[in-house]
């Protein structure tokens, strides 16, 4: 059977409810950002929520690429390790190079409502198996030891998913 | 995740009422994350993982890293990136209508730009930005006036696209972040100005390649064609070896 490679996104929804410090940063920078950003496309200050906004002014969809200067630092800080997502051994193992950020919901007069989301897309894995809900997976490229491959297994969980996929050659 | 942990526990408890142990198990999960600041509590539950599947692990790591609190990759003055050509310095300075025109401190400016071929950064055609690809918004940045009301920008000279003359975009805000003034700079023209050397013969060496063939001039411009008294018009001097340096005063009301 040929092994497939996979990338997982895990979306990270961040708003007023996230607990962790990181997320609050994410939820207060980028509720900043919006403000600031989002007056471009109101310059009349007509309109107060992000749905508003982007139903009556459609180039306001740049308010997703805009707001996300404001995480750059905080992604870094990451160091490449997704969050949240764990191994079955409790451990951080999914790396990342690529992300993708959205705005979902946001008001200019109603932070409570401001509502974000990163998607995180890891490094390419080698889907080896699937156990009882579990993915086996292993970094593309890891080295063969005596025992064979490192791998890692990760459950199938809300907001995790299979981004892409494509048969891994030989 | 917090919030999917919550809808997944509330799924859980109309499903699964016998399952006490494993319920606990999910709680312990809720509070050790919400306990911690960087999503890496430690010293929660051995075990917590329980045989049934249904439920994840608690992370059982040393804690870290741990976030700080980091302005928007937008400060800066130096907005080049990765993108090349005539260099071109950038002197704004704001000043105050409502205060007899005089220097207004403290106030924030973003500028963006178009690169030497008439793209300016944004979301391109795939759906993925690389973390470390920190370009990604280049040719664009925001610093605050100094006592002097002046704002400096290290860019490069901005090329031209169909439809345009030669702009800067320029939004200003107060220090609280409200919009004062969305306005922009457009650039002298003739001869021997800076927009006809650098899309000129010169500016090919600096990857300038487009000519002035179909260029917008500002008399055309659908934004500039209505400033008869040059209020947008910045003055631009230097050289394309040297470097041109645009400086340009901006009146708000704040």
């Amino acid at each position: 059977m040929s092994k497939k490679i996979i990338r997982l996104c895990y979306r990270k929804v961040i708003d007023a409810s996230s607990q962790k410090v990181w997320d609050q940063y994410i939820f207060d920078s980028t509720y900043t950002e919006f403000l600031m950003q989002s007056q471009f496309y109101n310059q009349e200050k007509k309109f107060t929520t992000f749905a508003e906004i982007l139903h009556n002014v459609p180039a306001a969809e740049r308010l997703h690429f805009l707001v996300s200067a404001a995480i750059t630092g905080y992604l870094q800080q990451l160091n490449g390790i997704v969050p949240d997502i764990l191994n079955n051994l409790g451990k951080h193992f999914l790396f990342f190079k690529n992300y993708r950020f959205e705005v979902i919901n946001s008001d200019i007069k109603n932070k409570a409502s401001h509502q974000v989301a990163i998607n995180f897309f890891s490094e390419p894995l080698l889907w080896q198996d699937t156990i009882n809900g579990f993915l086996l997976v292993s970094p593309v490229g890891a080295a063969q030891t005596e025992d064979g491959v490192r791998t890692d297994l990760v459950q199938l969980q809300p907001f995790l998913s299979i981004y892409s996929l494509k048969t891994a050659e030989g | 995740m917090e919030q999917s942990r919550k809808k997944f526990l509330k799924h859980f408890l109309i499903g699964a009422v016998s399952a006490p142990v494993i319920l606990e198990a999910c709680k312990k999960t809720d509070t050790t994350s919400s306990a911690s600041g960087s999503g890496s509590s430690s010293g929660s539950g051995s075990g917590s993982s329980s045989g049934s599947g249904t439920c994840s692990v608690s992370p059982t790591e040393t804690a870290g890293p741990f976030p700080t609190i980091t302005p928007s990759s937008l400060v800066r003055s130096d907005i080049r990136d990765d993108r090349t050509g005539v260099a071109l310095t950038v002197k704004i300075t704001v000043r105050n209508t409502n205060n007899n025109c005089a220097a207004l401190a403290g106030a924030i400016v973003d500028i963006w730009h178009c690169d030497k071929d008439g793209y300016y950064s944004e979301y391109g055609g795939t759906s993925m930005q690389s973390v470390n690809y920190t370009a990604v918004h280049f040719l664009r940045g925001r610093q605050t006036t100094d006592s002097n009301g002046l704002v400096t920008f290290t860019s490069i000279f901005p090329g031209w696209y169909s439809g345009r003359a030669t702009h800067i975009h320029v939004h200003i805000y107060n220090a609280s972040g409200n919009s004062l003034l969305v306005t922009q700079i457009a650039f002298p023209e003739g001869s021997s100005n800076a927009v006809t050397v650098v899309n000129g013969s010169g500016g090919v060496a600096y990857g300038y390649t487009k000519g002035m063939t179909g260029y917008t001039y500002n008399a055309s411009d659908n934004i500039f064609s209505d400033d008869t008294t040059g209020t947008e018009l910045a003055t631009v001097s230097g050289s394309l070896s040297g470097g041109y340096t645009l400086t340009h005063t901006i009146n708000v009301a704040a």
